[in-house]
């Protein structure tokens, strides 16, 4: 697994960023920062530098796809995990066109959840084709 | 929901307005005759109907009046100078189609050869001179009763449809905005019950452990009805790609085996030599494959087999087999196995859950592959279902 200090959770819902939080804890991610949207998502991210961003699709203010534009135009490098409740193959077909890892959906079983997370951080994140 | 309530559908259809009360008063009747006294003979005959009359003394002057007076139905001569009633027949088909109003051809005796040509020229009926009343008015009051009864229909069935999109709307967004929600209490209350965040009293633990039981329920009939909606939406894409049926069927069988294994039932694969690569929507089949195991479990009883068959068939196409040894099919309920919302009158032997919608999903999921699903009865006991691929399942 590539090395994560810290992961940014940004979710409009804060028992989806609760439950994330401890799924992330579990595979050994101790320095978690949440962000309720898209807007305030972004400005932790310039200010914290984390490793890891799990990113929901559909939020108020600003949402997940604009959010990932922003976060892939400051840093190309970013690994970012989306968090989607209904899977359309447009939203993957453009998370995955900005750059992003993968994406999860909410309501996947905990135990599918943390097998996911570990297998997609142990690939290299810079590996386009994983996304 | 009671374990063996009626299906909610029923309470669902909307009102349908009685249509048996047609009321042909005020009806709109278009008479074309270059006959005056024809038309006074119409006329008076129909005097007592209270319909309201047009007239006009040709079928250019009919065509010409028909788009102003609107009418519910025309009489219309077949000799007429300049165009013929036909031809008048026609065009009307022409410029309104299927809404065009009911046509009757007035014909003379000697003109019985004509009758043909006018049920080809799209007209309804036929009425002979001389006129007798009783038959022109019960041909013209026939006539308008169909086309009244067929628009109401249609009315009906526009209703319908669209009160069919709106509730499958409405539940695709209930079920997006309960499942968030729900899969966070079920991870959250498996967190607790892991003592992730500190230890439970045995107490405390049984309360999560019916949190997490609930919420796994719910999770598994918000994720049905979701289907179903987005089915019936016709939002059912499927992603095709190459894959090896067998792999799919070994996935579905170790996730059922942790169940199987709790009520000591053991699943056993049974699978052609060849191992054959599909077109086919994998998560897709897979979902198909993992209902008709969780069935096979739930309604046999503890200690049994469950057999799994993989099968090519001569012309490339294969059959996924699951047999149970459950207590089968009951006699006259085969017809709503695969209708949503239908449970059957027999029960899960463990206290397992059903939502009566996984066989539908199923039946859906495997027609839009182009195949089929179907089930029977064994003759040793239990039941088989069968899924049969086309060669090339394309949707």
């Amino acid at each position: 697994m590539i090395p994560i200090g810290k992961a940014l959770i940004i979710d409009d819902e804060p028992h989806v960023r609760k439950y994330i939080g401890l799924v992330l804890r579990s595979i050994g991610i101790t320095t978690l920062v949440e962000a309720a949207n898209g807007v305030e998502g972004f400005a932790a991210y310039q200010r914290e530098k984390p490793d890891l961003v799990l990113l929901d699709v559909n939020m108020p203010i600003q949402d997940g796809i604009e959010t990932l534009k922003q976060i892939r135009t400051f840093d190309s490098e970013a690994v970012v995990i989306m968090l989607t409740s209904l899977t359309t193959r447009q939203t993957v077909e453009e998370a995955a066109d900005q750059g992003a890892l993968h994406y999860i959906r909410k309501d996947t079983p905990r135990d599918e959840l943390i097998v996911l997370l570990k297998q997609l951080l142990s690939d290299e994140p810079d590996d386009e084709e994983s996304a | 929901m009671p374990p063996s309530g009626h299906s909610i559908t029923r309470h669902m259809v909307p009102n349908a307005e009685e249509p048996d009360l047609v009321d042909l008063k005020g009806s709109k009747i278009l008479l074309v005759d270059d006959d005056r006294l024809n038309l006074r003979i119409l006329r008076g005959m129909l005097k007592g109907e209270d319909f309201v009359l047009a007239e006009a003394d040709s079928a250019e002057a009919a065509l010409a009046l028909y788009d102003e007076f609107k009418p519910d139905l025309v009489l219309m001569d077949v000799l007429l100078p300049g165009m013929s009633g036909f031809e008048a027949c026609r065009e009307l088909r022409k410029r309104h189609g299927a809404h065009a109003a009911p046509l009757i051809f007035i014909t003379a005796k000697q003109e019985a050869e004509s009758v043909v040509e006018g049920f080809n020229a799209g007209g309804v009926d036929y009425i002979m001179k001389p006129f007798r009343q009783k038959e022109v008015v019960a041909r013209i009051g026939t006539h308008l009763e169909i086309r009244l009864l067929s628009e109401k229909q249609r009315t009906l069935v526009d209703q319908l449809s669209r009160a069919n999109a709106a509730k499958n709307k409405f539940l695709g967004m209930a079920a997006h905005d309960l499942r968030n929600p729900l899969a966070s209490i079920r991870g959250l209350s498996e967190f607790l019950r892991d003592g992730t965040v500190g230890d439970l009293t045995p107490d405390q633990l049984e309360l999560i452990n019916l949190i997490h039981q609930a919420s796994q329920n719910m999770v598994s009939l918000v994720n049905d009805l979701l289907d179903v909606a987005t089915i019936e939406a016709g939002e059912l894409k499927l992603a095709l790609a190459p894959v090896a049926l067998a792999d799919i069927m070994e996935k579905s069988i170790a996730m059922s085996a942790r169940e199987a294994s709790r009520k000591k039932t053991v699943i056993l694969f049974d699978q052609c030599e060849a191992t054959p690569v599909l077109t086919l929507d994998a998560d897709k089949i897979r979902q198909v494959v993992d209902n008709l195991l969780s069935n096979a479990v739930k309604y046999s009883p503890p200690g049994s087999t469950v057999s799994v068959g993989l099968r090519a068939l001569p012309l490339g196409a294969h059959a996924i087999s699951v047999r149970d040894q459950g207590k089968g099919i009951p006699e006259g309920e085969r017809d709503r196995l695969f209708k949503d919302f239908s449970r059957l009158s027999v029960q899960p032997t463990g206290g397992e859950k059903s939502t009566g919608l996984g066989l539908a999903i199923c039946r859906k999921i495997v027609e839009a592959h182009n195949g089929t699903i179907v089930a029977e009865n064994l003759p040793a006991g239990g039941c088989e279902f069968r899924v049969t691929l086309p060669p090339s399942s394309t949707s």
